[in-house]
């Protein structure tokens, strides 16, 4: 302990080194608190799209008396609210929308539509704590770390050092453990301080911390082995650099090419539009027969009187969702394409520690490729509830009220963020 | 001069003698030859894809039977945002956006379908293209090559001696610059090649792919003066690198986030649900084509019968229905216009604020440059929803005037109930040929080479700078030599 | 202080496959200060660097005031207390700063007092005390390095090439030191090429070639008085051989 201490004071005596933890701690601080920002001005945002859609609805509600009309000119808001600890690790959230209003036809020709978000911004990615992390920590632990050995030997001190008794435990353990802890320490209550204000459970916080240090781990571990190499100072820390440039930058950039070369996914442009036409071509075929392929999906429906004029209501949500099925195969294979190429980025990772832990991160705070999918995954299930609430009242001729109306289901967040 | 090119040529000799620096300068090679030519093939198959995707489109709306033109309204169509010839040497935001855009009746939908939702997150940490190894990738390794070149000599003493023999420490500064210059000339070198290349296919691309190209020339030289500023004023090797490599992270890699970052917050953006949301309300406002009673429908109704001196709208020469969807087509239509105006002057304001952030870093004018040239910055994107909101009008306003001169009221209004009338007022499948096909105008070469004009400046006042430092530089040598 | 002083047996070093020390044999009992000398590459460094446990060791042993580096590096580097030829402490530290994080690193810790005390005995200007390393002289520096070692009180003392670049008076008062030091039973052994130097303090002179002792010389008489001149034969001897090797 007392070793660690006189190292404390003497690495804290060095202006260089105050500088270097005195930056990441203020870049530290920006991203949480940019974050914190960030992830209040998208819960405005849900709760803005919410408020304005109850007005909407009102006004809808005015003339849509019947369930067809209903369905057709009702939009439903879906949200994905960020969790508590999206503030650290924004990840995918600023290219997916987090509100998708949707209403109870085809779904394909909804889902895939985009936030209005400036894409070059999006272009260089987000300034948050997992960049502070991911980028930004491990050139601090270089500066701190490249000349630890090389500096005492090119100022003649190594020699004298390494005669003092139990050298290893009174001068480089605690040098290598005080870098480790001050750059730990500094990214950690930064990110606590962050955590508390953004309300993070306990666990999910101890997981999160857990990964920040394990990242300071490892560039420890790496830096330390470049350090105690025979290299000059200038030669380790362009060493270090050159590693921590090759497995951030040049590492995922080349293992995404790979990965889309070798994980072709079906042209998502190319699903959309035979959605359309699935749809489309209903008004040019048989009606009943599209009503009895729609039947065997819904065979509760079956004994519905068959059509007495060119429209109805009924035929018109058979279609849309026929047009759905048609897809089915072709959208589950776009996204089963999607979730093996981030399962394969996942491979990737093994051999990338700070990339598994960018994800691990992600994972965490759930702003992940998995996260998107399953805020997906939940519209889709919501859709289906949707829809199905209202076939009662166009196959059934169940009278359709303003109480109906109200009654319809609306999107619940599995977090029990729901607002209403 | 002969000086200055035997310090050049001893430096370069050093160099290739030096494993190491041989080793980074083929390394360096090798990723911008990958790059070039996965991005390029990338970018071309995409290209093609978007291609066959707008025939595709465009012959299925050709081939629809006989229908009701509004069902064509409702059927609409889908444009393909192209790309340039040069998007494969900086593909810029066309990865971040949507490239797909549905266009029908009523509604604007936003772009969908971009590569960066199907892709893994680890295409966040950065693509390899010939941009993203000029900007990032070859600054980083002439700092490498460069931050000792000078401080070496004066550690070894060898300054001493130089001084002492009549060369000038201009002399040092100018051969060192050589130097490195020849090692920055050779990591541009593929990516210069490739612009000449592109330009030769498509010579109206010549104007564009030379300011890129000059743009990168300006971005390297920056560099390479600054390197060897640095290197004559560090009093050591170890603090010309560490100041070098602080300084490149700052350029490089936290000045594009931190500017998007601080555009994001000076001009925040509404989310795409909440104006939609807003467009509905204010149509409500306007009027209400749901509501029988509507103010502006009534008058548009009482308008159009004084205008033919009638009293009915059955007695109208044409079907009032497509009249009114036309009407209200151009009262929504006004709506959007208005709000992607909104829209697109907050995007280029936060553009702005990037571009005006771009005195903090060069990294980010050359970037502007890149983009404009290769015409996949935010502009071309804009225009892209621009114009395809357009071609959306005029596809719906063309199938609106369908239904109001071809079709009758009676039958338009019986539709629903009766299936002759319904029959009737399907019109033949020779009229959705004669929509026209949506012709994408990018930025004119004249607009682009005007976009880069600015940044272009920027990345000279940055070479500006750069070279008085290492003037300085000498001076400051040539005292502390002594 | 007393102790069992420093002894070299048949020491065998090896540097990249070449031997470096050959044998080399010498014993600097308590209280005694030895000066090896050697041409450049006679392995005068390296002995040094044996004796601290920081080269393995072939053949041969040391025994650091009865400790044997190789196997109880600890305890050995714990009786040693070492000066390189540059003094090298941290320039952003003060004297006093120094002093107090070596010992600190050394796992020992002094009075505030006991510090002033070795200033005061190494004769460093006591408002030098409180100055950064940066400013010091390499006279300076050398005495901080020295008041160092007293206060690690250890039992023997390395020296490497202590006097290069002192001046006279600096040279004077070092030599000073290590007479007062000698009182206090330290076993002193320096290596060096300063021929006048080492008959100016040493009790024995050895002289090493080719990682062998050649030569050993005791002071005579009470005088302490050496042949210089059969000293300087065999030393320029030696130089010039191994010139000519």
């Amino acid at each position: 302990m007392r070793h660690l201490w006189r190292e404390i004071k003497f690495l804290l005596g060095q202006r260089a080194s105050v500088w270097t933890i005195a930056l990441l701690t203020c870049l530290a601080a920006l991203s949480v608190g940019l974050g914190l920002q960030e992830v209040a001005r998208q819960k405005a945002a849900i709760s803005e799209v919410i408020a304005l859609q109850k007005t909407d609805t009102a006004a809808i509600k005015t003339f849509a008396t019947d369930a067809g009309d209903a369905a057709y000119y009702r939009f439903h808001p879906t949200w994905d609210p960020p969790s508590t600890l999206a503030f650290a690790a924004l990840g995918q959230r600023d290219i997916a929308p987090s509100i998708l209003r949707i209403r109870a036809l085809a779904l394909e020709g909804q889902i895939h539509e985009n936030e209005a978000h400036n894409p070059e911004l999006a272009l260089p990615g987000r300034f948050d704590f997992a960049f502070v992390l991911i980028y930004l920590a491990p050139l601090v632990l270089i500066v701190l770390f490249y000349d630890l050995w090389s500096g005492e030997r090119e100022a003649g001190r190594l020699a004298s050092l390494q005669a003092l008794p139990k050298a290893r435990m009174r001068v480089w353990l605690p040098r290598i453990a005080v870098r480790f802890g001050l750059v730990s320490a500094v990214l950690v209550f930064v990110f606590w301080g962050g955590a508390l204000i953004s309300g993070a459970g306990l666990s999910e916080t101890i997981a999160f911390t857990s990964l920040i240090l394990t990242l300071v781990g490892f560039w420890t571990l790496i830096a330390t082995l470049i350090a105690k190499g025979t290299g000059s100072s200038p030669t380790n820390a362009a060493v270090q650099a050159t590693i921590w440039f090759v497995i951030t930058l040049i590492g995922p950039a080349g293992s995404n090419l790979v990965i889309n070369a070798t994980t072709p996914i079906p042209d998502g442009a190319a699903i959309m539009r035979e959605n359309r036409e699935a749809v489309h071509d209903a008004w040019d075929v048989d009606r009943d027969a599209t009503l009895q392929r729609f039947y065997k999906l819904y065979p509760e429906y079956a004994t519905s009187p068959p059509m007495q004029r060119p429209f109805e209501w009924k035929w018109y949500y058979a279609f849309q969702h026929l047009g759905d099925q048609h897809v089915e195969p072709l959208s589950r294979a776009y996204r089963a394409g999607i979730t093996e190429r981030d399962a394969r980025a996942g491979l990737v990772a093994l051999a990338l520690p700070p990339i598994a832990i960018q994800r691990g991160l992600h994972r965490i705070a759930r702003t992940d490729m998995a996260a998107q999918s399953s805020y997906q995954d939940r519209i889709r299930a919501y859709h289906t509830r949707l829809r199905t609430y209202y076939y009662p009242y166009l196959f059934k001729a169940k009278p359709f009220t303003p109480a109906d109306f109200d009654a319809a289901p609306a999107f619940e967040h599995p977090s029990g963020e729901n607002v209403h | 001069m002969r000086r200055v090119c035997l310090i050049a040529w001893a430096e370069l000799a050093l160099m290739v003698r030096s494993r190491v620096a041989l080793i980074g300068v083929i390394a360096l090679l090798l990723l911008s030859t990958i790059a070039a030519a996965t991005s390029y093939a990338h970018m071309a198959q995409e290209r093609l894809g978007r291609i066959a995707n707008q025939t595709e489109t465009d012959a299925l709306f050709e081939a629809q039977p006989a229908r009701h033109p509004h069902r064509m309204v409702h059927y609409g169509s889908y444009v393909y945002r192209p790309i340039g010839t040069l998007a494969g040497f900086d593909p810029g935001i066309d990865p971040f956006s949507g490239t797909t855009l549905y266009l029908e009746g009523h509604r604007q939908n936003s772009a969908t379908i971009s590569a960066v939702r199907e892709n893994s997150s680890l295409m966040r940490f950065g693509q390899l293209t010939p941009a993203f190894v000029l900007q990032t990738l070859a600054p980083l390794l002439l700092i490498f090559l460069g931050f000792s070149m000078i401080t070496r000599e004066r550690t070894r003493g060898s300054l001493r001696l130089l001084l002492s023999s009549g060369v000038t420490a201009r002399d040092i500064i100018l051969g060192k610059t050589l130097a490195l210059g020849s090692v920055g000339l050779v990591a541009i070198a593929p990516a210069w090649l490739t612009l000449v290349l592109m330009a030769i296919v498509m010579p109206s691309e010549a104007g564009a792919a030379a300011m890129v190209g000059l743009g990168y020339g300006l971005y390297m030289l920056i560099w390479v003066v600054g390197i060897i500023a640095t290197s004559a004023l560090a009093r050591s090797g170890q603090a010309a690198l560490l100041v070098l490599i602080g300084i490149w992270c700052f350029i490089a890699v936290v000045a594009p986030r931190g500017a998007a970052e601080l555009a994001n917050r000076l001009e925040p953006l509404e989310s795409r649900a909440a104006t939609d949301l807003t467009i509905q309300a204010e149509l409500r406002q306007l009027g209400d084509s749901h509501n029988p009673d509507d103010p502006f429908f009534a008058a548009f109704k009482a308008r159009t019968l004084a205008h033919y001196g009638v009293t009915k709208v059955e007695d109208l020469p044409f079907n009032f229905r497509g009249a009114v969807s036309a009407e209200g087509e151009a009262l929504t239509s006004r709506l959007f216009a208005m709000h992607f105006a909104e829209l697109a002057t907050t995007q280029r304001a936060q553009s702005n604020i990037v571009a005006n952030l771009s005195i903090f870093s060069p990294a980010l004018a050359v970037r502007r440059v890149s983009m404009a040239g290769a015409g996949t910055d935010l502009e071309t994107h804009l225009r892209f929803l621009q114009q395809s909101e357009a071609h959306r009008f005029a596809m719906v306003q063309y199938l609106n005037g369908l239904h109001r001169n071809r079709l009758s009221l009676a039958d338009d209004a019986a539709r629903s109930k009766d299936p002759q009338a319904e029959k009737r007022t399907r019109i033949g499948a020779t009229n959705w040929a004669k929509v026209p096909d949506f012709v994408f105008k990018p930025t004119s070469a004249a607009d682009r080479l005007s976009a880069a004009i600015t940044p272009i400046l920027i990345l000279a006042l940055w070479l500006g700078a750069t070279v008085i430092l290492a003037g300085w530089s000498g001076r400051v040598l040539a005292g502390r030599a002594l | 202080m007393g102790g069992e002083g420093l002894s070299l047996s048949e020491l065998v070093v090896e540097r990249g496959g070449r031997s470096v020390l050959d044998g080399l044999t010498l014993s600097v009992p308590a209280g005694h200060i030895y000066a090896l000398l050697g041409g450049n590459g006679a392995g005068k460094s390296t002995a040094l660097f044996a004796t601290l446990g920081l080269l393995p060791v072939v053949s041969g042993q040391v025994l650091v005031d009865g400790k044997d580096p190789a196997s109880q590096p600890d305890a050995a580097r714990a009786s040693v207390a070492y000066l390189p030829e540059t003094v090298a402490l941290y320039e952003h530290l003060t004297a006093r700063e120094n002093v107090d994080y070596f010992l600190s690193l050394a796992g020992q810790s002094c009075t505030k007092a006991q510090i002033e005390e070795a200033f005061a005995q190494v004769r460093l200007d006591p408002a030098a005390q409180d100055q950064r390393l940066g400013a010091f002289s390499k006279g300076m520096r050398q005495k901080t390095a020295i008041a160092l070692a007293l206060l690690r009180r250890t039992p023997v003392l390395l020296l490497d090439e202590p006097t290069t670049g002192l001046d006279p008076q600096a040279t004077q008062d070092f030599h000073a030191l290590l007479l007062d030091l000698k009182a206090s039973d330290v076993a002193i052994l320096m290596v060096t090429h300063d021929l006048l130097g080492a008959v100016a303090v040493a009790d024995t002179i050895g002289l090493i070639i080719d990682g062998k002792l050649a030569s050993e010389w005791q002071a005579q008489g009470a005088n302490r008085r050496f042949d210089l001149q059969a000293l300087y034969g065999a030393f320029t001897h030696a130089r010039v051989g191994h010139a000519a090797a």
